[in-house]
C-alpha cells in the first residue's frame, strides 16, 4: 500500500462488518476471513474505503466476541492469523484500510489472565482486575446492560471477593491503575499495528478508571491514558487512526479529541437517534439543536457518523420524553426495546421505505463527519427480534437467492444464526445479486451515492452552515471548504413541500445538481423556491461562471 | 372552499412554512398588547404539556393593532432559530399572525382563522380571547382533548363566573336559544371554544361572511348552526372568568352581536324554531359550581332610571315596534315606583319576541330595532339583579329556568305574530 | 252688389270651410293623440302602481313619515299618489303634444318649457323622498344613541336634527325645480345659522357640565383619579 495519508479518515466511508457474518468460505457454518477476503472485490465496488471490523479474537462468544480470551490470534472459527494477514493484504491492495477492536476496558473471565488472578489474592495478576471485599465502593454509577444486570459487582466465589464489571458479569474490568496493565495492552495494540492494522476502535473507553465519589466515566487519569497511547502511536505508527466508543453527550465527547491529542476519531451518539426522531417529527429542530451544541474539534479530528450498528439503537443521550416518543414511533412492540434502545436495522425501522433509507443515507453522507455504513444496510436487510439480545441485527449476509442465501455451504441447520425468511426482508427477496442486476436496485443508488461522497472532498472536510428556512420541515445546510460551497436541501416530510432558501450571501452562483449534474437557476436577490418530494434531497454545487 | 382572497399573501407564504398541522390555536385581536402575551403563553405551555407530540401552530388574526400585539403573539414562538430557548419542546412551534382587512372585526378574525385552519388541514382548532388573563395550560387540554380524542364537534366553555356576570347571555341568549333552538348550551356565544377540522370546514362554506353576521356574533351562529345541524357538542368546564377591570361594557355593541344574531337566526332557521326543536345534546365535562359568590357593585338604581328615561324618550320608536297590549304594559312599568318595579319574566319574552317580529319585518331600520331594545334589557337586569340578589346558585339556576318556561309560553305569540296574525 | 256679396260670402265660407277641412284632421289628430295619451297614461299608471307596491314603497314612504302625513290630510296612499301624478303627467304631456300638432305657434315655446320642466321636477321628487329617508333615519339614530348615551334630551336633540334636514332637502328640491329657490335657500341658511350660534352659546355656557359627563364617561378612569372614598361601580357585563 502506499505511504499512509495524513487525514485518510477524513475521507474515509467505512464499512462496519463482523468476519462470522459475512462469508463462509469453510462451510462449517460461520463466515471466516478467507470469505471475507473472497468479499473484497464486491466492497471495492461498493466504494468504501475503509473496513471496521467487529471483534475476531478467540472468545467464549457471549457478548458476541467483546468478551475477549486472547488478545493476539484470530478465534479459530474464523481462521487463523495467516488468514487474517492475506485478508490485510488483499485489503490494502484494494485500497481498503482495516480498522479492528480492541477492547480495552475489560477482558472475558476465560481470558488466562482473569484465570490466573482469580485463583488466589496473592497471585501475580491479582492486581490486573479491580477486586473489592464489599460491592458498595464505587456507589452510584450507572448501570449499562441494565436489563441483565442487577449490579456492577460480581462476586467470585473462588476468591470470594467482589470484581469490577460495567458490562455483563463474565467481563471484569480490567484495572488501568496498574502499569503492568497499559504496558500489557499497548504492546498488544503494537502486534496488529507492526502486522498492518490502520486503525483501532477502542472499545468502552470513558470506564477504563474508577474513583470513588464519582460516575466512574471520563475521569482525567482515562484521558490521560488515552494521551499516552496515542503519543506512542504518533510516535511509532504515524498515520494509524485512534476512535473513540463513548456513548457520552457532545461536551463530554470532545474531551477525548483533547488538543488534538487523544484519540482521531469518535462516534456522535447523540446525533444519531435525532436523526429518527427528526425523520418521525417531520421537524428538522431535534438535529439542528443537538449539532448546534456540537463543541468544535480539533482541525485534525473528526465525528464518526452512522445510522446503525451491531448494538442496539441506543437513548441513552435523549430526554424520557423524546425516548418515549422514539419506542412509541419506532418500537411499537416491547420485543423490540433493549437496555434503553431499540434493536432492530435500518429498513425496518424506516418501514421499508426507499423514499426514506435514501434521504437518511444522504444525510448521512453529508452532515459533517465521516460515515459507516453498517453491513446489510447497503442492501434493504431485514432483523429478527426473537433471537434474543441483539442477535437479531447480526444475521448473515445475504448474497443470492439460493442456498443459504449464498453466505455458506453448510446445512442451514448448523449456520451461526438463521436467515432471514420472511418474503420482505428474506434472503430471497433482499440479496447483492439481485440487486446488482438493477440500475434502480437501493446498492446501486448506494453505490452512487459513495462515488459522489467520495468525489467531493468538502463533505467529509468542510464546516457546516446552517440555514434556518421558516419551513421546518426542510433540514438545509451548506458544506464549505475553502473555495468550494456545497448546498444539502432535505425535505425531512412525507409530503412535498416548498421552501425558500435565504441565498444571498452566494447571489450569483450557479445551482448544480450533484448527481445529474444538471443546472438550476442562479441566486438572485429574492429568496430561492425550492419544491421537493416527500423524503427527496438534493445536493448542490455552488459554481460562479 | 375556502376564500382565499381574504389570506394576504405574506400570510398564505406564512401558511406554506407551516405546513398541515394537528391543531390550530386561534387568538383574534386588536390593542390587546397588555394581555395577550400572558394568554399566548399559557396556550404554549398547554400545548407543550399535553399535547408536545402534536403539530400545533399558534395563529393570531389582528384588526389593526398599533400597539405591538402582533409581536407579543409572534414571540411565542419555538424553533431552532432561537439561539437560546428555555423551552424544551419535541417539535417547533410556529406562531404567526396577520392582519386582516375591514377591521377591527371578531367575525373577519374568525373567518381568517376558518381559512388558515382547512388550509393546513388541522384537525381541530381552538379560538381563544386575549383577554383570557385567567386562561391556563390546563384549558388547552379541556378544550382540545375532547375533539382530538374524544372525537366531538364543537367543545364550548363552561366558566366559573361571578354571579352577575352575562347578564345579556343569561336573560336573553340562553332563553331563546334554548327554546327556539333546543339548544342548552349555557356560554352560547363563546369566547373560547374549540372545533373539529371538519366542522370548521362546513362553517367556512357557509354564506354568512358577506353579511353582518359574518362580521359580529360569528361565534353565536357557528354554536346555534352546529346544534341544529345535530353535530356533536360538549361543554368543558374551563376554570374562572375574570372580566378585565378596564373593559368598557358596550351595551349596544353586545346587543347587537347577541340580539342582531338571533334575531337574523329566526330567518335562516324558520323550519326549526316553528316546529318543536329536538334537545341538543351537549354534555359537561368536569362540571364545577359555575357561579362564584361576591358583591355585586352595579347600580341597579341608574338601570331603573335608564330604563324609564327609555321608555318615555323612545315611545314613537316603541309604538311602531310593540303590539298595543305591550306598548301599555311597558308604559305602566315604567310608572312604577323603584321598590315595586319588576320587569316581568312574561313581558319580558314578548317583548323581545316582539322586537323579532319588527326586525323580521324590518319596521324600521334593524339597527335601529336592536338599539331600542337596549333601554327595555336595562329594565329586565334591575329585575334579575334584584331577584337573585341572595339567591344561591340552585336558586339562579331555577330562576333562568323559570325565565326559559316564559319563552316557551310566549312563543305561540310569536308564531302567530310570524306568520302574519296580530 | 248682391252678387258681389254673395260672391264674397261664398268665397269667404268657401275660404272657412277650407281651412276648416284643413284644420279639422290636425283637430282629429290631437284628439286621438290625446286619447292614446289617455290611454298610455293609464297603463303608466296601472304600471308604477305595481311597481311600487312591489318595492313597498309605501311602507319606505313611512319610514320617511310623508305616509302619516298624507294620511292625516284624509289624502290617498303614497303609491297611489305617485300613481296618479305619473297618469296626469303624461296625459297632460300627450295633450300638450296634441297641441302642438294644431297651427298655434306660440303655444310651442311653452310645450317645449314644460317638458324641459318634467325631468328637473322628477330629480327633485327624488331629492325630496330620499332626503325625508335620511332625515327619519339619522333623527332616529340620534334618538336613540342620545337615549343609550344617558344623554338628556335626545328628543330635542333628534328633532332637531331631523327639522333642519328637511329644511335641507327642501331648499335643495327647490333650487333644483327652481321656484323660489333663492328665498328658500336664505331662509335655510338663516336658521341653520341660528341653530348653530344657539348651540355654540348653549354648549359653551350651559353645556360644560354635559361635556364633563360625556368626557367622564369616556376617558374617566385613565384620566381623572377618583376620589378614594367613593366606591367605584361596576360596570354591567353584558357577555
Amino acid at each position: 500500500m502506499a505511504a499512509q495519508d495524513g487525514l485518510w479518515y477524513k475521507d474515509a466511508v467505512i464499512y462496519q462488518v463482523h468476519v462470522r457474518a459475512f462469508y463462509d468460505s469453510s462451510g462449517d457454518g460461520n463466515g471466516d476471513f478467507r470469505g471475507l477476503a473472497q468479499k473484497l472485490d464486491y466492497l471495492q465496488e461498493l466504494g468504501v474505503n475503509a473496513i471496521w471490523l467487529m471483534p475476531f479474537f478467540p472468545s467464549p462468544l457471549r457478548d458476541d466476541g467483546y468478551d475477549i480470551s486472547d488478545y493476539r490470534t484470530v478465534n479459530p472459527t474464523y481462521g487463523t492469523l495467516d488468514d487474517f494477514k492475506a485478508f490485510l493484504a488483499a485489503a490494502h491492495q484494494r485500497g481498503i484500510r482495516v480498522i479492528i477492536e480492541m477492547v480495552l476496558n475489560h477482558t472475558s473471565d476465560q481470558h488466562p489472565w482473569f484465570q490466573e488472578s482469580r485463583s488466589s489474592r496473592s497471585n501475580p495478576r491479582r492486581d490486573w482486575y479491580v477486586w473489592s471485599d464489599t460491592d458498595t465502593r464505587y456507589k452510584g454509577t450507572r448501570l449499562i446492560f441494565l436489563d441483565t444486570e442487577l449490579s456492577n459487582w460480581a462476586w467470585d466465589p473462588v476468591s470470594k471477593q467482589y470484581y469490577w464489571h460495567r458490562f455483563f458479569s463474565h467481563q471484569p474490568d480490567l484495572n488501568y491503575d496498574n502499569p503492568q496493565v497499559r504496558e500489557e495492552m499497548w504492546d498488544i495494540m503494537k502486534f496488529w499495528l507492526q502486522m498492518g492494522v490502520d486503525a483501532f476502535r477502542l472499545d468502552a473507553v470513558p470506564y477504563l478508571v474508577e474513583r470513588e465519589g464519582t460516575n466512574c466515566e471520563n475521569l482525567p487519569e482515562t484521558h490521560q491514558i488515552i494521551k499516552d497511547l496515542r503519543a506512542r502511536i504518533d510516535r511509532e505508527f504515524p498515520g494509524r487512526m485512534l476512535l473513540a466508543e463513548a456513548n457520552q453527550w457532545p461536551t463530554d465527547l470532545r474531551a477525548y479529541f483533547g488538543t488534538g491529542d487523544e484519540f482521531h476519531m469518535a462516534f456522535h451518539f447523540p446525533l444519531m437517534p435525532r436523526m429518527f426522531m427528526g425523520l418521525k417529527l417531520e421537524d428538522r429542530k431535534p438535529i439542528t439543536e443537538i449539532l448546534k451544541q456540537t463543541p468544535e474539534i480539533p482541525e485534525n479530528c473528526q465525528w464518526c457518523l452512522f445510522l446503525r450498528n451491531h448494538d442496539e439503537l441506543t437513548l441513552e443521550m435523549v430526554t424520557d420524553m423524546e425516548r418515549d416518543y422514539m419506542y412509541d414511533e419506532y418500537a411499537k412492540e416491547k420485543s423490540m426495546r433493549i437496555n434503553l434502545g431499540i434493536r432492530r436495522r435500518l429498513a425496518p425501522l424506516l418501514d421499508n421505505d426507499r423514499r426514506r433509507i435514501e434521504l437518511m443515507n444522504g444525510l448521512l453522507m453529508s452532515l459533517p463527519g465521516t460515515p459507516i455504513i453498517y453491513y446489510g444496510d447497503e442492501i434493504g436487510m431485514g432483523d429478527n427480534v426473537n433471537l434474543g439480545d441483539r442477535h437479531g441485527v447480526r444475521t448473515p449476509m445475504q448474497w443470492e437467492g439460493g442456498w443459504n442465501g449464498g453466505f455458506s455451504p453448510a446445512d442451514p441447520e448448523t449456520l451461526y444464526s438463521p436467515l432471514m425468511l420472511n418474503p420482505v426482508y428474506g434472503f430471497q427477496a433482499i440479496n447483492v445479486q439481485s440487486q446488482k442486476r438493477f440500475d434502480h436496485s437501493l446498492l446501486s443508488w448506494m453505490k452512487r451515492l459513495i462515488r459522489v461522497r467520495k468525489a467531493t472532498p468538502v463533505l467529509g472536510r468542510g464546516s457546516i452552515q446552517f440555514l434556518y428556512p421558516a419551513n421546518h420541515r426542510v433540514l438545509a445546510y451548506f458544506r464549505k471548504l475553502g473555495n468550494e460551497t456545497i448546498l444539502a436541501v432535505n425535505n425531512l416530510s412525507s409530503k412535498a413541500q416548498a421552501v425558500e432558501l435565504d441565498l444571498k450571501e452566494y447571489r450569483g452562483n450557479i445551482l448544480v445538481e450533484m448527481f445529474g449534474r444538471n443546472i438550476f437557476p442562479r441566486i438572485g436577490d429574492l429568496p430561492y423556491l425550492l419544491t421537493l418530494g416527500p423524503y427527496q434531497f438534493f445536493w448542490f454545487k455552488l459554481r460562479k461562471i | 372552499m375556502p376564500d382565499e382572497s381574504i389570506l394576504s399573501d405574506g400570510f398564505v407564504r406564512e401558511l406554506m412554512n407551516v405546513g398541515d398541522v394537528d391543531i390550530v390555536v386561534g387568538v383574534p385581536t386588536y390593542n390587546d398588547a397588555r394581555s395577550v402575551g400572558q394568554v399566548v403563553q399559557a396556550v404554549r405551555a398547554g400545548l407543550l404539556k399535553y399535547f408536545p407530540r402534536e403539530r400545533s401552530v399558534i395563529i393570531n388574526a389582528d384588526g389593526g393593532s398599533r400597539d405591538g400585539t402582533q409581536d407579543m403573539v409572534r414571540a411565542a414562538a419555538i424553533s431552532d432559530l432561537s439561539v437560546v430557548s428555555d423551552v424544551h419542546a419535541l417539535r417547533t412551534l410556529h406562531s404567526i399572525s396577520t392582519q386582516y382587512e375591514g377591521g377591527p372585526a371578531n367575525g373577519i378574525a374568525i373567518h381568517t382563522i376558518l381559512a388558515a385552519t382547512d388550509l393546513l388541514q388541522a384537525r381541530t382548532c381552538a379560538i381563544v380571547s386575549p383577554e383570557s388573563t385567567t386562561l391556563e395550560p390546563e384549558w388547552m387540554e379541556r378544550l382540545l382533548r375532547p375533539v382530538l380524542r374524544d372525537g366531538n364537534d364543537l367543545v364550548l366553555p363552561i366558566y366559573r363566573r361571578p354571579k352577575f356576570d352575562g347578564l345579556l347571555i343569561r336573560n336573553l341568549v340562553f332563553p331563546m336559544a334554548n327554546v327556539l333552538y333546543g339548544c342548552p348550551v349555557r356560554e352560547p356565544y363563546p369566547s373560547d371554544f374549540a372545533f373539529s377540522g371538519e366542522l370548521g370546514s362546513q362553517f367556512l362554506g357557509q354564506d354568512i361572511w358577506n353579511q353582518e353576521q359574518g362580521r359580529r356574533g360569528t361565534e353565536l351562529w357557528m354554536t346555534l348552526w352546529a346544534a341544529i345541524g345535530k353535530h356533536k357538542l360538549v361543554q368543558s368546564f374551563l376554570g374562572t372568568k375574570t372580566r378585565r377591570e378596564d373593559a368598557p361594557s358596550d351595551l349596544v355593541a353586545a346587543m347587537r352581536e347577541t340580539a342582531g344574531t338571533l334575531f337574523t337566526s329566526l330567518d335562516a332557521y324558520v323550519s326549526v324554531w316553528h316546529s318543536t326543536p329536538e334537545a341538543v345534546q351537549a354534555p359537561c365535562i368536569g362540571c364545577e359550581p359555575a357561579i362564584s359568590d361576591g358583591p355585586s357593585r352595579l347600580n341597579r338604581k341608574r338601570l331603573y332610571d335608564m330604563f324609564r328615561f327609555g321608555v318615555k324618550e323612545l315611545d314613537p320608536v316603541f309604538l311602531s315596534i310593540l303590539t298595543p297590549p305591550t306598548h301599555d304594559q311597558l308604559k305602566q312599568l315604567a310608572g312604577v315606583p323603584e321598590e315595586k318595579f319588576t320587569y316581568s319574566a312574561e313581558l319580558w319574552a314578548r317583548t323581545v319576541y316582539e322586537f323579532a317580529i319588527a326586525f323580521h319585518k324590518a319596521i324600521i331600520g334593524r339597527d335601529h330595532i336592536v338599539q331600542a331594545l337596549v333601554p327595555l334589557f336595562r329594565g329586565r337586569a334591575h329585575t334579575f339583579l334584584t331577584q337573585n340578589r341572595d339567591a344561591s346558585a340552585e336558586e339562579m339556576h331555577s330562576n333562568l329556568e323559570f325565565l326559559c318556561k316564559a319563552f316557551e309560553l310566549e312563543k305561540p305569540h310569536l308564531l302567530d305574530l310570524w306568520d302574519g296574525g296580530k | 252688389m248682391w252678387q258681389n256679396f254673395i260672391g264674397e260670402l261664398a268665397r269667404t265660407m268657401n275660404e272657412i270651410v277650407q281651412s276648416f277641412a284643413r284644420f279639422l284632421p290636425r283637430v282629429l289628430e290631437m284628439l286621438l293623440l290625446v286619447l292614446v295619451g289617455w290611454i298610455i297614461a293609464f297603463v303608466l299608471r296601472a304600471a308604477v302602481r305595481s311597481v311600487l307596491r312591489i318595492a313597498r314603497f309605501d311602507k319606505w314612504s313611512e319610514h320617511t313619515g310623508a305616509a302619516q302625513v298624507l294620511r292625516r290630510s284624509a289624502l290617498p296612499s303614497p303609491t297611489e299618489m305617485l300613481s296618479r301624478f305619473v297618469f296626469w303627467v303624461a296625459w297632460v304631456g300627450f295633450i300638450l303634444v296634441g297641441i302642438s300638432v294644431l297651427p298655434v305657434p306660440w303655444l310651442g315655446p311653452h310645450i317645449s318649457n314644460f317638458f324641459g320642466f318634467i325631468p328637473r321636477l322628477v330629480v327633485a321628487f327624488f331629492i325630496l323622498f330620499f332626503g325625508l329617508l335620511a332625515a327619519s333615519f339619522f333623527s332616529r339614530a340620534a334618538l336613540l344613541g342620545g337615549v343609550n348615551a344617558d344623554l338628556p334630551s335626545p328628543r330635542l336633540i333628534s328633532q332637531t336634527l331631523r327639522a333642519m334636514m328637511i329644511l335641507f332637502v327642501i331648499s335643495m328640491a327647490f333650487e333644483v325645480v327652481g321656484i323660489g329657490s333663492r328665498t328658500v335657500l336664505i331662509a335655510f341658511a338663516l336658521a341653520f345659522g341660528a341653530l348653530m350660534l344657539g348651540l355654540a352659546l348653549a354648549f359653551g355656557l350651559g353645556g360644560k357640565d354635559l361635556a364633563r359627563k360625556y368626557l367622564e364617561k369616556r376617558f374617566a378612569r385613565e384620566s381623572f383619579p377618583e376620589e378614594p372614598s367613593k366606591e367605584r361601580e361596576d360596570e354591567l357585563s353584558p357577555l
